[in-house]
């Protein structure tokens, strides 16, 4: 479960900051430059949104899954080396 | 308007065109000329764009980096883990990167300190502009260079009707060696498929501010993006088709050594245009690869990361960037340091490393408690989930082929 509740996340709108649908509704959205103002607002009306989500419950499933590509990566990168060194320091 | 949209997406995968890249591409144009390769390299991007799609997704509706989300949702052991893989993929990437601007510059006689000194300025500049959009656009513009593959290739002439044919038949097929012809396939998707370009799509994202009614926008940008990175890879690939035509074996080229041997065919104008659209391949994608590390860094270690923040208020973001292309720049200029490692494996390692990382990002986008309506659909979730297996079939391949080198007739 996540701290915030997700159906609110957007609703709310961040203080000292004007909404920005509000803005795009009379803005002339063919101007680069409203565009522009518009994009800067997103940022600061995006950080405000940040939500911090609560651990979830890993199944059997999904733990056997990390775990099953976790020793398929560390046994690859074994490889990777043997075959280097083949490469740069061949038998023959 | 068209500049306003582009952003992250455009970003990512013409960083992703990088130096280590572009010379795979170009070593498969010499290896095995115009055929089955063509497409193969249109099916990377494609797996690159149903990857990329759920990165844009899942920042707009979290607004959370990609890092950051991992260690909320599974916690410090898991998130530990993908930041090894993604540290010792980028740092190994962003070496390459600067071997890429040495030999890029090496061309036109600028001595490796000069230029690796050039590479550092430039991702300095980038990264004090002290405003996110700033950063992109400077960004942005160096990489539209990556076009510079374009030229190059119409210099060389291309068998237009066999690039139409390969296209459409996926033939001739290659031949030769099967590990070669493995090596470079692993190669050429890991020149398309990576786990830095998924933290950093996804941080860049938030650090843009995009909204859920943003992401139409941003799968347009991502659409792009792979578009003109695919035109581009498939340019540097035709650009050394003469090298196959007169069988000059090319296996063990570096960027310069490309542009001096094809010189004879495409004329000098010609390999210095591919000698600089080395360098620009390595210069924008040191600077994106630096940023995706200083990111990650910044999200799990709580400090301030973003672009738009000014250096005083952010340092440990700005000197992670900064430490670790200088890390990579130093090494690079370290005499008879043993960098055709790096090389050899950089690719290798990015399509290795992949998996855990798609199994993150499609978990992530399956969350409800985190991406709401904008869950993955049906069809999300069989495109995600084959790229997965099939990456997981090429490394296993690599494996056993490395294990068992007469199965391949290595």
């Amino acid at each position: 479960m996540k701290s915030n509740d997700s159906e609110n996340k957007f609703a709310g709108k961040p203080s000292g900051v004007d909404s920005v649908p509000e803005i795009a509704a009379t803005a002339d959205l063919k101007d680069p430059q409203v565009i522009l103002s518009l994009l800067e607002a997103d940022q600061v009306v995006a950080a405000k949104q940040k939500t911090r989500f609560g651990r979830r419950n890993l199944s059997l499933g999904v733990r056997v899954l990390l775990w099953g590509l976790r020793i398929y990566v560390v046994a690859m990168l074994l490889l990777v080396v043997v075959s280097v060194l083949r490469a740069l320091h061949p038998l023959h | 308007v068209l500049w306003l949209l582009v952003g992250p997406g455009v970003l990512v995968f013409l960083g992703e065109n990088d130096a280590p890249s572009m010379l795979s591409y170009s070593a498969t144009g010499a290896r095995f000329g115009i055929g089955f390769f063509i497409p193969f390299v249109v099916l990377t991007f494609l797996m690159g764009l149903i990857v990329q799609e759920m990165t844009v997704r899942l920042g707009a509706v979290t607004h959370r980096g990609h890092a950051e989300l991992i260690f909320d949702r599974f916690g410090k052991f898991w998130g530990f883990f993908s930041m090894g893989d993604l540290v010792l993929g980028n740092f190994l990437t962003l070496i390459t990167e600067f071997i890429g601007i040495r030999a890029g510059l090496g061309f036109f006689g600028i001595r490796p300190a000069v230029a690796v000194g050039m590479g550092l300025v430039v991702v300095i500049a980038a990264m004090t502009t002290g405003r996110y959009w700033t950063w992109e656009r400077i960004t942005l513009g160096l990489a539209i260079f990556n076009g510079l593959f374009v030229p190059a290739a119409i210099l060389e002439h291309p068998d237009w009707s066999a690039v139409g044919h390969a296209m459409l038949t996926w033939a001739p097929l290659p031949t030769g060696h099967q590990s070669e012809i493995l090596l470079l396939i692993l190669a050429d998707i890991g020149a398309t498929v990576t786990p830095w370009m998924i933290f950093f799509q996804q941080s860049a994202v938030v650090d843009k501010g995009m909204q859920p009614r943003d992401i139409k926008a941003g799968r347009f940008d991502t659409l792009l993006g792979a578009m003109l990175a695919t035109v581009f890879a498939i340019a540097a690939l035709l650009a050394t088709v003469p090298l196959f035509h007169h069988g000059i074996d090319a296996s063990q080229f570096q960027g310069a050594q490309f542009a001096e041997a094809l010189e004879p065919w495409i004329g000098h104008v010609g390999a210095a245009l591919f000698a600089l659209g080395i360098f620009e391949a390595g210069i924008v994608a040191a600077i994106a690869i630096s940023t995706s590390s200083a990111y990650a860094f910044g999200e799990v270690f709580q400090t301030g990361h973003s672009l738009n923040r000014p250096v005083r208020d952010a340092w440990p973001f700005y000197s992670t960037l900064l430490g670790s292309a200088c890390a990579a720049a130093g090494l690079v200029l370290i005499p008879r340091a043993p960098l055709e490692f790096v090389v050899l494996t950089v690719n290798v390692i990015a399509v290795l490393a992949m998996p855990p990382a798609l199994a993150f990002l499609i978990l992530l986008v399956n969350d409800r408690d985190v991406m709401g309506e904008h869950v993955n659909g049906f069809w999300a979730n069989v495109a995600g989930i084959t790229v997965t297996v099939l990456l997981v079939c090429v490394g296993i391949g690599f494996g056993l082929a490395t294990v068992f080198p007469s199965l391949l007739g290595g």
